[in-house]
């Protein structure tokens, strides 16, 4: 292999090689970083909320007037039996926010009540003894709500639940050297029962600074008597459409005093996740497209001064055709030239690759780069220029050797 | 050593046929030193491109060192080029990104030979044409004959069967060109095949024989009273 040569004719084209090797660093170090942001992006798209999301049907209600409490409570009730009775309807609960929600709040869940030692923090679902088959949860272990467990809450009570349902997650987090089943966790001021323990139900925010405690919920036994509701409701998944498009008017029908929004009112669980993750889908589209431009970029990078190259030297290609190279010869020496340049350049850019990725860490929370990246991305990028630069190559292999004896 | 027999080159467009060569024939022994002259656009640098397999021929024959080659493939042109002929051109053709050093190595590198071998066998070829301390330069950084010294030596290190120059002097000053002239006589007197290419009568002189190509084909300046005056005049000058 012809390397020293190469690399004493590289240094008279300096200009080009610093050129192409930062184009391809730079490729490198952005692709790279775009290329986790996408699978991270993609892994949180995908990541199931432990709900059975096709049949499921979200209803924002409003009421008007400011009713009080105890309006709201056979306001709510009246709702209940009215959607429970509609075709295509299975099961319904009424609740403050549901996974993906983006909305709701969260709470210190320990073993006292002393807020300042809580073990973990956890989303806080109102739910009843409907909540587990509405939503499609697994219960692992324990018993779901009875429906005499069930209390209202309106916005100036307590919270002080007597039991509680909590993820498979939390329960680990709490008691990780045994079952939490039976066991006391406090949530409130007031000592809590565990009594049931669900395999999985998401928090409804999806930022990656809550992700670490992403399945960490509590279903507390409250029915949530305030200005704002929103109906969970399971449909055969066949019906979904049919019963979305009559909800809004058949519980106008019951009572006018509420507003469900026309535009968003009613959403299936399916417009709920497109909404949650659109920022997320729409980062990994922008980084899928900026990398797709850049490494078109480069290539073409590549290709354009491979073309210069050989126009540039097509008697010196001549010159070492008459001196015995052969077309094999002459292919070679220009993919090992770019595969030398190359290299410069991903090595500069596996180092940028991850001083990017540690600044990015450091700036916006992101994970640390996992190497297989850096590496797939040198592959991809060695590749690339071998690609882009065949077909230049290929033509200066076939410059034939009566080149040399031409005047320039 | 070099034989074409009827050879003919026929350069096609849509509309036009052009013979560079044409029954073409010439026979140089092995040892011989010929110059081949002829004015502009006689077919002497097509004659000297397809003997020196940088240019495939359209019709006749042409044995290389016993080898017809008309049939041969590129590859097979390419190791003849490389281990039986040596070119020294009229622009000296290095390249300008290598060092003097590297420019004689490349034809053995294309041979696959060893470092070590590489290296005496560029060394002895420096020394031979005096510019062993000058390893290290660039020939941007040389005289025209120091160049042309350096396209010799690189030449000359592949150990050719025939060495093929392209108006070797022509780039260069009287005195740079009789340098390099000597050089050539010398590596002749040591039984190397020569054929010049040149249009410079003294040069030609110079030669062990003569040929000259007239449109494409040989023709004997003796016996040919069209060219009989100037060619006796051109010779008077140089012997006198």
């Amino acid at each position: 292999m012809q390397i020293s040569p190469i690399l004493a004719a590289l240094r008279y084209h300096k200009a080009g090689v610093v050129l192409i090797a930062m184009q391809i660093a730079l490729t490198l170090a952005i692709v790279c970083n775009a290329m986790f942001i996408i699978h991270q992006r993609l892994v949180r798209m995908d990541k199931p909320s432990g709900v059975e999301e096709s049949g499921l049907l979200v209803v924002k209600n409003e009421w008007a007037g400011k009713p009080a409490t105890g309006q709201i409570a056979s306001l709510m009730a009246a709702d209940l039996d009215t959607l429970r009775k509609m075709p295509g309807v299975a099961n319904v609960y009424a609740t403050n926010t549901y996974p993906l929600s983006n909305g709701g709040f969260a709470n210190g869940i320990g073993h006292s009540p002393d807020k300042r030692n809580y073990v973990s923090v956890t989303a806080v679902y109102f739910s009843d003894e409907n909540t587990l088959s509405t939503l499609g949860l697994k219960l692992v272990e324990g018993r779901n709500f009875n429906a005499d467990e069930i209390n209202g809450l309106g916005d100036n009570d307590k919270i002080a639940p007597a039991v509680i349902i909590v993820t498979r997650e939390l329960a680990r987090r709490l008691y990780p050297d045994g079952s939490a089943l039976g066991k006391t966790a406090y949530i409130s001021n007031e000592p809590s029962i565990i009594i049931g323990i669900v395999d999985r139900l998401q928090i409804p925010w999806v930022d990656n600074s809550m992700a670490r405690w992403a399945d960490c919920s509590t279903l507390l036994p409250f029915r949530n008597l305030v200005t704002i509701t929103h109906y969970l409701i399971r449909t055969q998944p066949e019906e979904i459409e049919d019963v979305a498009t009559r909800v809004r008017a058949t519980l106008y029908a019951t009572q006018r005093l509420r507003v469900i929004r026309p535009k968003d009112g009613v959403k299936t669980f399916a417009q709920v996740r497109a909404a949650a993750y659109k920022s997320d889908r729409g980062m990994a589209i922008l980084m899928g497209v900026i990398s797709v431009i850049l490494v078109a970029t480069t290539a073409a990078g590549i290709v354009g001064l491979a073309s210069f190259w050989v126009g540039q030297r097509r008697k010196q290609i001549g010159v070492r055709r008459a001196l015995g190279a052969t077309r094999q010869d002459i292919l070679g020496y220009f993919l090992t030239e770019n595969l030398l340049i190359c290299m410069a350049g991903v090595v500069l850019g596996g180092l940028l690759a991850i001083g990017l990725n540690l600044w990015l860490m450091k700036q916006f929370e992101m994970e640390r780069i996992a190497p297989g990246y850096v590496l797939a991305g040198v592959a991809m990028l060695l590749l690339l220029g071998q690609c882009a630069v065949f077909a230049p190559a290929w033509r200066a292999s076939h410059v034939p050797p009566v080149e040399a004896t031409r005047s320039v | 050593m070099l034989k074409m027999t009827h050879l003919s080159k026929v350069y096609r467009t849509e509309v036009v046929e052009t013979y560079a060569l044409r029954d073409f024939n010439i026979d140089v022994k092995e040892g011989e030193f010929v110059a081949v002259t002829g004015p502009s656009g006689s077919g002497k640098t097509t004659f000297l491109t397809i003997a020196g397999l940088l240019e495939t021929f359209t019709g006749g024959e042409y044995h290389l060192d016993g080898v017809e080659v008309s049939h041969l493939d590129d590859n097979a042109r390419s190791r003849i080029r490389n281990e039986k002929i040596g070119f020294i051109f009229q622009a000296f053709n290095l390249i300008p990104d290598l060092n003097v050093f590297d420019n004689v190595e490349v034809p053995l590198r294309y041979r696959g030979m060893k470092a070590p071998e590489r290296k005496q066998r560029i060394m002895d070829a420096l020394e031979r044409v005096g510019l062993a301390s000058r390893a290290k330069h660039y020939p941007a950084e040389l005289s025209g004959g120091q160049q042309q010294r350096v396209a010799i030596a690189r030449a000359l290190a592949g150990s050719p069967r025939l060495l093929l120059a392209d108006e070797p002097t022509g780039n260069l000053d009287t005195q740079m060109a009789r340098g390099v002239l000597e050089l050539l006589e010398e590596i002749h007197r040591e039984g190397a095949t020569i054929v010049m290419v040149t249009h410079d009568p003294e040069l030609a002189a110079r030669a062990q024989r003569n040929v000259h190509i007239i449109d494409g084909q040989v023709v004997d300046l003796a016996e040919d009273p069209r060219f009989h005056t100037a060619y006796a005049a051109a010779a008077g000058q140089v012997r006198g």
